[in-house]
């Protein structure tokens, strides 16, 4: 009796909150189990796995230097660069390579994004939008893979959302092949569910048209000639459909301010200038490790970094007469407050030669160096597509006439009122036709990150860093090690089961 | 006069007679009460020597005085007076004035300082009764100099307490470890009581009686699941019955960086630019960047203080004003405080009390320890140019990123906090039944920050965006109400405690930022935000936590010899999974009083022997609200240039999240031999935390980075020892106390056995790869890397290896892997930043009136990993060196291990910057001289010391950077743990000279 009196005088004094079931009500915080109700959500989500590819890590500088650099277009101005950027470049990486361990996460993290995507759709009752979202994510998971499937070789590959990521710390590599299969599968899904065209005709998100370019692509990367002739055929004979055209400008490709919406863009990545969230989205400094140091441009008064240099060969052996040639480069500048030409460029940073233009010379709004730019960065465009399709007919004995219109269209543009660079006869097949097209590829697609799979899948290695003509001599090129690059050593070290490392390294 | 003026201050105690007496007094007071007696005498202690300073008292009144430096006393008493000699150190006595007009009084040691009443959780207890492994820190050592917090006052002073600087930046916090690090992720922090209040930051140290740190289970289960990493127990002083006491303490110190490196100067660093780059341009300046961004430092530091009261009021009010100018231009800090205890006797049965705290703190920081730290930059600038260019512009970096030169970084961005603190506590304590309390409190803070943070045009990067500034504001509050039952009891021999108790609290915390860019002029800084016209995303969030517990304790004690404590706390909070909300932490522990044991009585040699042996868990919650939930957050996705809703996943769930445990074994003896006059306490831990919280580092191929798991165990073993000794009493005093501890520390499991690595370097230091790692049979915290072995020489056989140097002077490590190349396989461990020991000894002296206080405090064998060094010294002309380059490697200095210069080499983690961090430092030597009672008396003062004190003047280290005593990213929970004995451009510690005024009315 006296007891419960205490109990009682306890409870009293003891709080009004003593009965507090202790449930965490996290205001302001989403949880995936109940976040997933409308089509709405489904597309917001989905727009989530654009924040990892406009990333530092991936769009922004990781994955895009180290194309670059890898390539026999791209080499390093600057030797005070950090070391993994010249590790990549000069075919001197390590396991622990920061690039490397940089944008595989990025990658992945696309990955699990999209696959929450996939998984959160299940919740939501079935509608052509889900639909759409999910060949969207389908499409960005695709992706993400076909650039990890060429860096890498086999790689783990997870298809569904992880909600245990304990139970996958022991999985094995998939095989290159198998994850070849599973890009197209993605890609043909994404394929049949997206529309058309986006609103507002943007060219930041997938269509129906962007995922047969990329089948194209990957086709092409396999040798599945065929498919990938029918898959660019299909994209040029719906082009009205898709709203694709060539610009008629070359210049207008590489316009900050005008890159919103360009008919030409098949697929871009986006960048708002001077914004930045968490994580690195949205930061961008392409820009800057493209640009000159110590030079001022309109958009970039404090100049570039001089990171990312061409070779001078790549300079000289380019015909003046290309307009391509000089939209491409800046070969003089204002260096020291007197407009110079490009031996003046970056005294002190052993790089006075031309620098490429495309990402530095009208990068739009930024931070003064272009960092933190306002580039669109071009993934996929009308012209590459032209070109796949010329590559591929040529390969699948397509009739001579068509093979070289395709180049030919590429070609007129790049005239721009001028005559050079000439037609294409018809006459010309063969090896020589396949070297013509991979030469306007590098032309035409110089810098924009294509070079270095270009050279892999053609098996180029030995010709342009060790042949007598090569514009970026890497003597210690090795054909065995050198077309993958290692897995970062720290999943190695968390998952013995990925062993073994890429041959070499 | 002064006869007059004694008797009406003892009037003014008797509060009932105080209004009508107070008319009469100026005719009369002398006449009061019954006959008036003149009584003086001297007292001396056993030896005959004379004892300065004893204070005597009225028993009952407030009237008294103290000796002088001849032990003498004077006073006026009613002959049926009784008076209180009483000194610290000696026993207390009662002497009846039966009128006698001479007294003698022969003072005796304490016994011991056995009963000492030590605070202990939801109560106290006599010292002699402490079955716990408790330390205690006195008021004396809590302000032996001026400290802006008492963190830092606690330094070296208490066995198995480890306290080093995060960072020396004038506010900046500090890494507190009790026994060792417990965890690897969650915090190993422990937590602070303040008068009861669980979770408190800590009160100025002025205002601070004592400081209990809480160590073993015994002591700490009553705190749960809070308890693992230690219990500090703060008690704010209180007003006493009598005598209204004011004090006044103020003083002033001037402050300089402790060291500075050594540096190239312009020609010396041309000369190594000119090796790698023979086109480099010498600029026409030779800047000394550390000159111009150091100045002398000031440190000015008030407290005023008024206590006293009735026995029925009591009060202890107190402001203090603490202010730093930092040796840094642009650093300061500042911090005003009112504390308010009040403590009441309502009636016979019920005690009222209240507690307030208000406190507000300013800071203006500038950069450190980061990427843009100003001291990082000092180092790193070229020396070659000037300040501004011709333009008059700041200068910018030309061979590497192009950044903001020291003084710009220093003399441009504003980084100001304003923090505002409330605390308030009320509490009632009301006697149901003889022997069984209730006390009940209720206790509220409230802690508002605002940081605000401007960078204008004039800084590069922000060239183009014409400024930026932003405001974050913060809001946290904490709620905890406590309802506990006490009951004591007397037997013929023995005695009963029995403590029974609920406890709720819950806290808070809200944010919002907002920030705006291209401003019209850099004149508002961050008051006018609106002046902007490119806003920045603004940002909000809440969380809040709640924790409930119940408490319960028995202490049981067998004739004074036999003592036995049992804790329980049954606690359950809201951040774990349901199912895993309520664990229970017991602890129990016996002590046995071999002194009080008739065979050792008989022997007199020892005053107190006293053995202890507890065992018991507790927990650690530190986890942040909602780390159980999976969640997706807003990201940043931009369509078409512009920005769109967008949320992506960034944590997955794990329900089964628990509580880390610590269940630890104590066993302790405290010795007190020759009555007291020496004291030793000496322990025996170990201890073993299981279900390690920890951010598991995912495959980065899940899509996530970490996962939040109970994985793994860490074991922390080690002895500590604390002696306190009077090596002389009398007219001579010198006292020294030491206290050493060793802690070992252990992982013990990680999930499947893997390895962990980490790299915690700085954002721009690139290309490093994993710099520490966690392993099984190792310390938290080892650093990782490969092992130098100097530089190659001509003809040496070079070791292949991707992006290695392979030429002559070029860094050679060791192939550890055998396979005759260098890779990741030739990574080891390379340092353990832990120490053997750690240790702080003072001395005391007193003579007359002067009093000298020499305080050392030091660590031994533990390592330093130095990003600075690594990063100045990698000498690939990316910035400048230290003059360790002048000896680099050349083809005609070939004895050395520094290597060539040379352009495009990689960075590693390797040996080459790991040091030994061992060192000695007199941490403080202060000398005071407190004036004699006669000049004293004529200014109405009890007490006026004055003091000259110096901090840090002298280190003893091997340590190549520049201050061993280092602490880089280690604030905060997971990175205080992992991130042990590293060095990066940290805000330097200081020399300080202080002269300081101790003023008692």
């Amino acid at each position: 009796m006296k007891f419960s009196y205490y109990l009682l005088v306890l409870c009293l004094l003891g709080g009004v909150n003593s009965c507090s079931d202790l449930e965490e009500d996290p205001v302001g915080l989403l949880a995936p189990e109940s976040f997933f109700r409308t089509p709405a959500d489904v597309e917001t989500a989905t727009l989530g796995i654009y924040a990892w590819l406009a990333s530092e890590s991936v769009y922004g500088r990781k994955l895009t230097l180290s194309l670059q650099l890898r390539s026999d277009m791209c080499d390093i101005g600057d030797r005070n660069t950090p070391g993994r950027r010249q590790n990549v470049n000069d075919f001197e990486m390590g396991a622990d390579n920061g690039m490397t361990s940089a944008f595989w996460p990025g990658l992945y993290r696309m990955i699990g994004s999209a696959n929450a995507v996939i998984d959160g759709a299940t919740q939501v009752e079935d509608s052509p939008a889900v639909q759409a979202s999910v060949g969207e994510a389908r499409f960005l998971r695709a992706y993400a893979y076909y650039h990890l499937v060429r860096l890498f070789g086999d790689i783990p590959y997870i298809d569904f959302f992880i909600t245990d990521p304990v139970a996958i710390g022991s999985i094995e590599k998939t095989p290159a092949a198998e994850v070849y299969a599973n890009i197209i599968a993605d890609l043909e899904a994404a394929k049949a569910s997206l529309p058309d065209s986006q609103p507002g005709g943007i060219r930041t998100r997938p269509t129906r048209g962007t995922a047969a370019a990329y089948l194209a692509s990957v086709h092409m990367t396999l040798g599945q000639w065929q498919a990938a002739y029918d898959e660019a055929t299909f994209v040029i004979a719906n082009r009205d459909a898709f709203g694709y055209r060539l610009m008629d400008d070359f210049a207008d490709l590489f316009k900050a301010r005008i890159a919103d919406g360009l008919a030409e863009h098949i697929f871009a990545v986006d960048f708002l200038g001077n914004e930045s969230g968490g994580g690195g989205q949205n930061v961008d400094w392409m820009g800057p490790v493209t640009g000159i140091r110590q030079v001022s441009t309109a958009d970039a008064p404090n100049g570039g970094w001089s990171v990312s240099v061409p070779s001078m060969l790549v300079y000289t052996t380019w015909d003046d007469r290309d307009y391509r040639k000089e939209v491409s480069f800046i070969d003089s500048a204002v260096v020291d407050g007197v407009y110079s030409g490009f031996e003046k460029f970056a005294p002190n940073h052993g790089s006075p030669r031309p620098h490429m233009a495309k990402f530095f010379e009208f990068c739009g709004n930024n931070r003064g160096d272009c960092g933190f730019s306002d580039n669109n960065y071009v993934a996929m465009r009308y012209a590459e597509i032209l070109l796949i399709a010329a590559e591929a007919g040529a390969e699948v004995g397509a009739p001579a006439g068509e093979v070289v219109g395709y180049i030919n269209e590429v070609r007129e543009r790049a005239r721009f009122g001028s005559d050079f660079p000439a037609d294409v006869e018809p006459s010309i097949s063969g090896s020589e036709l396949i070297d013509l097209i991979m030469e306007e590829r590098r032309l035409e697609l110089a810098f924009e990150f294509k070079r270095w799979y270009d050279i892999k899948r053609r098996n180029l290695g030995d010709e342009v860093f060790k042949g007598p003509s090569s514009l970026e001599p890497h003597p210690n090129f090795d054909s065995g090690r050198d077309y993958l690059m290692p897995i970062p050593q720290d999943e190695l070290d968390r998952n013995a089961n990925l062993a073994p490392q890429n041959p070499g390294y | 006069m002064y006869n007059t003026y004694s008797t009406v201050r003892r009037l003014w105690a008797t509060p009932l007679l105080t209004c009508v007496l107070l008319l009469a007094s100026s005719l009369t007071a002398v006449a009061i009460g019954p006959a008036v007696l003149d009584v003086s005498g001297r007292v001396t202690d056993t030896g005959g020597e004379p004892l300065i300073g004893v204070t005597v008292r009225v028993k009952s009144t407030t009237a008294g005085t103290v000796t002088d430096l001849d032990g003498l006393y004077a006073l006026s008493v009613d002959a049926t007076d009784t008076l209180l000699f009483s000194y610290t150190g000696f026993a207390t006595q009662e002497v009846a004035v039966s009128g006698r007009s001479s007294i003698d009084v022969v003072l005796e040691a304490d016994a011991a300082t056995l009963d000492e009443v030590v605070v202990v959780g939801y109560g106290t207890v006599k010292k002699s009764d402490l079955t716990g492994a408790v330390s205690s820190v006195k008021s004396e050592e809590i302000t032996a100099y001026p400290t802006a917090s008492a963190e830092q006052a606690l330094q070296g002073r208490a066995a198995g307490v480890q306290i080093t600087a995060n960072n020396g930046a004038p506010g900046a916090g500090f890494r507190v470890r009790v026994r060792g690090g417990t965890s690897i992720n969650a915090s190993s922090d422990p937590i602070f009581v303040v008068d009861g209040f669980v979770g408190a930051s800590l009160p100025p140290p002025e205002d601070i009686a004592s400081i209990e740190v809480l160590k073993d289970a015994s002591a700490t289960a009553i705190y749960g699941s809070r308890g693992a990493n230690g219990v500090i127990m703060v008690t704010t002083k209180r007003g006493q019955a009598g005598q209204t006491r004011i004090e006044l303490n103020s003083s002033y110190t001037l402050q300089n960086e402790i060291n500075r490196l050594e540096l190239l100067n312009a020609d010396q660093f041309a000369a190594y630019q000119s090796e790698i780059n023979p086109d480099f341009e010498q600029g026409d300046s030779d800047t000394d960047w550390q000159d111009l961004i150091f100045r002398r430092g000031a440190v000015q530091n008030y407290q005023l203080g008024i206590s006293g009261g009735s026995d029925n009021v009591r009060y202890y009010l107190s402001g203090t004003y603490f202010q730093q100018e930092g040796v840094i231009v642009n650093s300061d800090y500042e911090r005003f405080s009112v504390t308010s205890n009040i403590d009441i006797t309502a009636s016979e049965r019920l005690n009222v009390g209240l507690n307030l705290l208000a406190k507000r703190e300013n800071t203006n920081s500038v950069a450190t320890q980061e990427t843009g730290s100003v001291i990082g930059v000092a180092y790193r600038f070229e020396p070659d140019v000037g300040i501004r260019d011709a333009q008059g512009r700041y200068t910018l970096a030309r061979i590497s990123d192009r950044f903001n030169n020291a003084v710009a970084l220093t003399n441009e961005p504003r980084d100001q906090d304003n923090v505002d603190q409330f605390r308030g506590s009320i509490y009632g304590n009301y006697q149901l039944l003889p022997g069984l309390d209730l006390r009940s409190t209720f206790n509220a803070s409230t802690n508002n920050g605002r940081n605000g943070f401007f960078s204008p045009r004039t800084l590069n990067p922000d060239a183009g965006i014409n400024g930026s500034g932003r405001v974050r504001n913060s809001r946290n509050m904490s709620l905890l109400t406590e309802t506990y039952l006490t009951y004591t009891r007397d037997f013929s021999a023995s005695n009963l405690t029995l403590l029974a108790g609920y406890s709720y609290q819950r806290e808070t915390s809200e944010f919002f930022v907002v920030g705006n860019r291209n401003f019209v002029t850099d004149a508002g800084y961050f008051f006018n935000l609106g002046g902007g016209s490119e806003p920045t995303i603004p940002n909000s969030g809440r969380s809040e936590s709640d924790i409930s517990s119940y408490i319960g304790r028995i202490n049981y004690s067998l004739n004074d010899r036999y003592l036995f404590t049992l804790t329980g706390r049954y606690d359950g909070t809201s951040v774990f999974s349901e199912g895993n909300k309520w664990a229970i932490f017991p602890s129990g522990a016996v002590a046995w009083n071999m002194a009080r044991e008739p065979f050792m009585e008989d022997s007199g040699l020892f005053s107190n022997f006293k053995w202890r042996v507890s065992y018991g868990l507790t927990g650690n919650r530190a986890i942040g609200p909602y780390s159980t939930l999976a969640r997706f957050d807003d990201v940043f996705t931009v369509q078409n240039g512009t920005i769109v809703n967008a949320v992506a996943p960034t944590a997955v769930a794990n329900n089964d999240l628990t509580w880390e445990t610590t269940s630890q074994l104590d066993i302790g003896v405290d010795i007190g031999i020759l009555e007291g006059r020496i004291n030793l306490t000496a322990d025996y831990y170990s201890m073993e935390t299981y279900d390690l919280l920890f951010a598991l580092p995912l495959p980065e191929y899940s899509g996530y980075s970490t996962l939040l798991s109970n994985i793994g165990r860490v074991g922390n073993k080690g002895v500590e020892l604390s002696i306190d000794t009077r090596n002389l009493v009398g007219a001579f005093r010198w006292n020294t106390n030491l206290n050493i501890s060793t802690n070992k520390n252990e992982i013990l499991e990680l999930p499947e056995g893997n390895d962990i690595f980490y790299n915690s370097g700085p954002g721009h230091i690139v290309g490093l790869g994993n710099t520490q790692v966690l392993r099984v049979g190792e310390p938290v915290g080892v650093f990782f890397g490969f092992q130098y072995d100097g530089v190659y020489q001509q003809g040496d056989d070079i070791i292949p290896g991707g992006s290695f140097d392979t030429e002559p002077g070029g860094e050679r490590y060791a192939d550890i892997s055998g396979d005759g190349m260098l890779n990741s396989d030739d990574r080891i461990i390379i340092g353990n930043p832990h120490p053997d020991f750690i240790f702080g000894i003072t001395n005391e002296f007193a003579y007359r009136n002067f009093d000298l206080n020499l305080f050392l405090q030091g660590s031994q064998g533990n390592d330093i990993y130095s990003y600075t060094l690594l990063e100045l010294d990698l000498l690939a002309g990316l910035n400048n060196a230290t003059t360790a380059a002048l000896d680099r490697w050349t083809p005609s200095n070939t004895n050395t291990n520094v290597p060539a210069a040379q352009g495009g080499r990689s960075r590693r983690s390797s040996s080459r910057f790991v040091y030994d961090g061992s060192y000695v430092r007199l941490k403080n030597v202060a000398l005071g001289y407190s004036l004699p009672a006669v000049v004293l008396d004529r200014f109405g003062l009890s007490r006026l010391r004055v003091y000259l004190s110096a901090q840090n003047l002298l280190t003893f280290t091997d340590y190549e950077g520049y201050d061993p005593e280092v602490g880089y990213r280690s604030g905060g929970g997971s990175s205080g743990n992992q991130n042990v004995g590293l060095d990066y451009a940290s805000y330097p510690n200081v020399k300080g000279f202080t002269v300081g005024v101790n003023v008692g009315f």
